[in-house]
C-alpha cells in the first residue's frame, strides 16, 4: 500500500510538473496578445494611441476562433505547401489577402505553441534546462516569422524585404525544436535557480536611469540610480553606497559632459529654468 | 621595400604627441578594467566607445586597441596574483601562474607573462604588416559569393570553438542573424520587425546588445552567487621580477608555440584570445616531458597561453583590416567605431586610410613596449584595487554602463533596451546558451544578408553559384568538414577535455 502510494505520488509529481511547464508554454503562446492588452490600459488614461483594451481583448478572442478553419485548412494542406511555398511564413503570407495581422498571430505563433503545450503533457522532460530553453527560443523565432510575415517575398529570383528573415526563422524554428528534443532524449540539468532580487533592482535602475536623464539631469539620475541598484545585493550598507554613489556621480558629472565633451543634461530641468 | 616604407610611415602616425597618449591611455584603461573581474573586454569596449567620439579616428581607433590588448594583459595579473581571472582569456593562466605567486613566484610569473605578450605582440605586429597587403589583394578577388561562403565559414568556426553544445551555439548565431534584421531594409527600405517603434527603425545598436548581455547579465550574474567574492590575495610582497636563467630557458620555446598557435587562431575568422589560450596551455601540457607538473606551477602554463592571447588578440585584426570581416564580438565593436568615425572597414581601408591602418599597427607595437614598461611597477596598485569589493562596484559599473549607452545616440530608449538584453543575457546564462555566437551572427548579419542577395542576384537566383566558383566551394567545403568533426564523438570528447580542464 505504502509502496503504490509512494509510486502514485512521484507520478502525479511528475504529471503536476509537466502541467506547469505545459501551462507555461500555453501563457507564452499567448504573451504577445496579454503584452497588448496590458500595453492598451495606457489608453484609458490617456497615455499613447491604439486600441483600447476591450477592442483587443475580442479582437484576439475572434481572431483566435476565425483561425481554426484557417488552421485546419493549412494542416490539411502542410504536404502541398512544403512543396510548393518556401516556409510557413510565405504559406501564411499568400493566405494574408484573407487573413488580418490578428488571426495570422493565432495561426503562427499562439497555435504551434498551444500544440507544443499540449505534447508537453505526453512526454518526460528529461533535461528541463534544454527542454525549456528550445521552446521559448522557438516561440522568439514563430514571433519574429509573424513579425515579418507583412513583409515582401521572394519576387523572381531577387530577395524581398521578407525573405531573409523568414529563411532564418524557420532556421532558428528547427534548430530550437532539435534542442528541445534533446532536452526529451538525453539526461541533463534541471532548471537554475533565479534569484530575483539582483534582476529586479538593477532593471529597476536601468529602468530609472533611462525616464529620469532627460528631465532630471545627470547628477539626480546618477545618484539615485546608484542607490537603487545597490540595493540589489545584501550587503549594502547604506552610509557606504551613498559616500560612493556621490563619489562617483561627481566623477561622471565632470568626466562625461567636461573632459569627453557629451552634450547630456547635467541639473533637473525645473532648476534651470 | 614596400612593408618597411609602410612601417615607417606607421611609426611616424603613432609617434606623434596627441597618439602617443591615446595609445597610453588606451592600454592603461584597458589594463584596469582587465584587472577588474565581473566586467569583460566587451563590455569595456562598448561602454567606452562613446568616450572616443570625440576624437580624431586614428586616435579613437588606437586608443580601442590598446583597451582589447590591455585587458588582455591585466586579466593576466590578477590570475596569478590572486586566483581570478579579470578576463576568460586568462583563465587558464590562474591554473599555474597562482600556484607559482602561492610559491613566492609571483614575480617570475607576472615577468614571464608580460615578457610572453610583448615576444607575442611584435610578432602579430610584423604578421599584420606582412599578411595586409597580399591579403587584401585576395579580397579584391572576392565576388559576393565567396564573401557569403567566408561568413559562414566564419560563424561556423566560431560554433566548432565555442563550449558547450553545437546546436546551442548555432541556435544563437541565427538567433544573432535575426536581431540584426530588424529595423530598415537596406534595399527596399521596408520596416522589418520594428511595430512602428521609431527607435528601432534604424535597428538594435549592437554596442546596447552587446552592453546588455555581456555587460548588465553578467553583473545580475554575479549578484546571483553573493556579492562576495573569495579572494585570497597573495599577501607577501613581490619581490625579484626577474626570472632566472632556467626560467627563461623553459619559457621561451613555449613562448615560441603559443605565439605561432595565437597567431593562427586570431586570423581565423570566429577565433580569438579565449580559444588561443586554451589551445596553446592543452598543446603544452600534451608535448612536455612531465605532464604532471602542470597545475603545480609550471612557468611553461603561464607563458604559452599569454603570448598565444596577445598574438591572438593582434591577429584578429588581419580580417578585420584587410576583408572588413570582424572575427570576433570584440572586433565588431571595432567595426562599430570605424562606422561612427566614418570609415568603411574592407580592403579598401589599406589604400585609402594608410594612416589609420599602419598607425594602428604601429601604435600595437608601441602600446606592447608600455605595458611592459608601466605595469610590472604598477603590479602593486592594480592588486590594492582588487580590493574594492564587489557590492560598490557593481552599481557604479550598471551607473557607467547607462550613461555609456545613452550618450550614443542620446536616446533614454536604448537604455532600457539594454536593460531588456540585460534580462533576455541572464536568461540565455541560465540555460546555457553562450552570448558570443549571437553577438558575431548580430554583426555579420546585414553583411551575409547584403552578399546572399547580390549573389544570388548575379546568379539570376541559381543556388548552386556557392559550389560552382571554386573559391567559394572550397570554403563552404572547409566549413561542412569542421561541422563534422565537431559533431563526431571523438572530437567532441577532446573538445569537452579542454574546456574542462579550467575548471578543475
Amino acid at each position: 500500500m505504502a509502496d503504490t502510494m509512494g509510486h502514485t505520488a512521484s507520478a502525479t509529481d511528475n504529471m503536476t510538473r509537466n502541467t506547469s511547464v505545459a501551462l507555461g508554454i500555453v501563457l507564452l503562446g499567448l504573451a504577445p496578445q496579454i503584452f497588448e492588452l496590458v500595453w492598451s490600459l495606457g489608453t484609458l488614461v490617456g497615455l499613447g494611441a491604439g486600441r483600447g483594451p476591450l477592442q483587443v481583448v475580442t479582437a484576439h478572442l475572434t481572431a483566435l476562433v476565425t483561425s481554426v478553419p484557417s488552421l485546419i485548412a493549412v494542416l490539411a494542406a502542410v504536404p502541398g505547401m512544403i512543396l510548393s511555398y518556401f516556409s510557413p511564413g510565405s504559406a501564411a503570407a499568400a493566405a494574408k489577402s484573407t487573413l488580418s495581422s490578428d488571426e495570422l498571430l493565432a495561426l503562427i505563433y499562439s497555435y504551434p505553441l498551444f500544440a507544443v503545450a499540449i505534447l508537453t503533457l505526453f512526454v518526460r522532460i528529461r533535461a528541463p534546462q534544454d527542454y525549456i530553453g528550445g521552446v521559448v527560443l522557438m516561440a522568439v523565432a514563430l514571433f519574429a516569422l509573424w513579425a515579418s510575415s507583412d513583409l515582401q517575398g521572394m519576387h523572381g529570383f531577387s530577395f524581398g524585404a521578407g525573405t531573409a528573415p523568414r529563411m532564418f526563422g524557420v532556421l532558428l524554428v528547427a534548430l530550437s525544436a532539435s534542442i528541445a528534443l534533446t532536452g526529451l532524449l538525453h539526461e541533463g540539468e534541471g532548471l537554475s535557480h533565479y534569484s530575483w532580487r539582483g534582476p529586479l533592482f538593477v532593471s529597476a535602475a536601468i529602468i530609472f536611469f533611462a525616464l529620469a536623464i532627460r528631465p532630471l539631469g545627470l547628477v539626480v539620475t546618477a545618484f539615485s540610480s546608484f542607490l537603487i541598484a545597490a540595493i540589489g545585493s545584501h550587503e549594502t550598507t547604506w552610509l557606504e553606497a551613498v559616500i560612493v554613489g556621490a563619489c562617483l556621480t561627481l566623477g561622471c558629472a565632470i568626466l562625461f559632459p567636461y573632459i569627453l565633451g557629451l552634450p547630456m543634461p547635467m541639473f533637473p530641468r525645473f532648476l534651470i529654468q | 621595400m614596400d612593408l618597411f616604407a609602410n612601417l615607417a610611415h606607421g611609426f611616424a602616425v603613432a609617434f606623434s604627441p596627441i597618439n602617443l597618449l591615446m595609445c597610453l591611455i588606451g592600454a592603461l584603461v584597458g589594463t584596469l578594467v582587465g584587472v577588474l573581474p565581473g566586467i569583460g573586454t566587451i563590455a569595456t569596449v562598448a561602454m567606452l566607445l562613446p568616450i572616443t567620439f570625440g576624437l580624431p579616428p586614428v586616435g579613437a581607433l588606437i586608443m580601442l586597441a590598446g583597451i582589447y590588448y590591455g585587458a588582455q594583459y591585466g586579466g593576466s595579473t590578477t590570475s596569478i596574483l590572486v586566483n581570478i581571472p579579470g578576463e576568460a582569456t586568462s583563465v587558464v593562466t590562474a591554473l599555474d601562474g597562482h600556484q607559482m605567486a602561492k610559491q613566492g613566484r609571483a614575480g617570475p610569473a607576472l615577468a614571464i607573462a608580460a615578457i610572453g605578450s610583448f615576444f607575442a605582440g611584435c610578432v602579430a605586429t610584423v604578421l599584420i604588416a606582412v599578411l595586409g597587403a597580399p591579403l587584401t589583394k585576395l579580397a579584391l578577388a572576392f565576388g559576393p559569393a565567396e564573401y557569403f561562403s567566408l561568413m559562414v565559414l566564419g560563424l561556423i568556426f566560431a560554433v566548432v570553438l565555442a563550449k558547450g553544445s553545437v546546436l546551442k551555439a548555432i541556435a544563437m548565431i541565427v538567433f544573432g542573424l535575426l536581431l540584426s534584421m530588424v529595423g530598415s531594409d537596406i534595399e527596399t527600405g521596408a520596416s522589418r520587425m520594428a511595430f512602428n517603434i521609431p527607435e528601432l527603425a534604424d535597428g538594435l545598436g549592437f554596442a546596447t546588445v552587446a552592453m546588455g548581455v555581456f555587460g548588465f547579465a553578467e553583473i545580475i550574474r554575479n549578484l546571483d552567487h553573493g556579492a562576495e567574492m573569495s579572494r585570497d590575495l597573495v599577501q607577501q610582497k613581490i619581490t625579484g621580477l626577474m626570472p632566472t636563467r632556467k626560467d627563461l630557458i623553459d619559457s621561451a620555446p613555449a613562448i615560441g608555440r603559443g605565439t605561432v598557435l595565437g597567431s593562427i587562431l586570431g586570423i581565423l575568422p570566429g577565433g580569438g584570445a579565449v580559444i588561443a589560450s586554451f589551445a596553446a596551455y592543452t598543446l603544452e601540457k600534451k608535448l612536455a616531458k612531465n605532464p604532471s607538473r602542470f597545475g603545480r606551477g609550471a612557468i611553461e602554463g603561464v607563458a604559452a597561453p599569454e603570448s598565444a592571447n596577445n598574438a591572438a588578440a593582434q591577429t584578429s585584426f588581419i580580417p578585420l583590416l584587410t576583408l572588413g570581416i570582424p572575427p570576433n564580438a570584440v572586433m565588431a565593436l571595432m567595426v562599430g567605431a570605424m562606422t561612427i568615425h566614418g570609415i568603411v572597414p574592407g580592403p579598401q581601408v589599406m589604400q585609402k586610410q594608410p594612416d589609420l591602418v599602419w598607425g594602428m599597427i604601429a601604435s600595437m607595437w608601441i602600446g606592447n613596449l608600455m605595458l611592459i614598461i608601466i605595469n610590472l611597477p604598477l603590479v602593486g596598485i592594480w592588486v590594492r584595487l582588487l580590493r574594492v569589493p564587489y557590492r560598490l562596484m557593481f552599481p557604479s559599473i550598471v551607473i557607467f554602463c547607462a550613461i555609456g549607452i545613452y550618450s550614443v545616440n542620446n536616446a533614454p530608449v536604448d537604455v532600457i533596451l539594454a536593460g531588456v538584453f540585460g534580462l533576455v543575457g541572464y536568461w540565455l546564462i541560465k540555460h546555457d546558451f553562450e552570448p558570443a555566437p549571437l553577438l558575431l551572427g548580430m554583426v555579420l548579419g546585414p553583411l551575409m544578408e547584403e552578399n546572399l542577395r547580390r549573389a544570388l542576384l548575379i546568379s539570376r537566383g541559381d543556388w548552386s553559384v556557392f559550389l560552382s566558383r571554386p573559391l567559394s566551394a572550397v570554403l563552404l567545403a572547409i566549413a561542412a568538414g569542421l561541422l563534422v568533426l565537431a559533431v563526431l564523438p571523438s572530437l567532441r570528447a577532446k573538445r569537452d577535455e579542454v574546456f574542462t580542464e579550467s575548471e578543475g
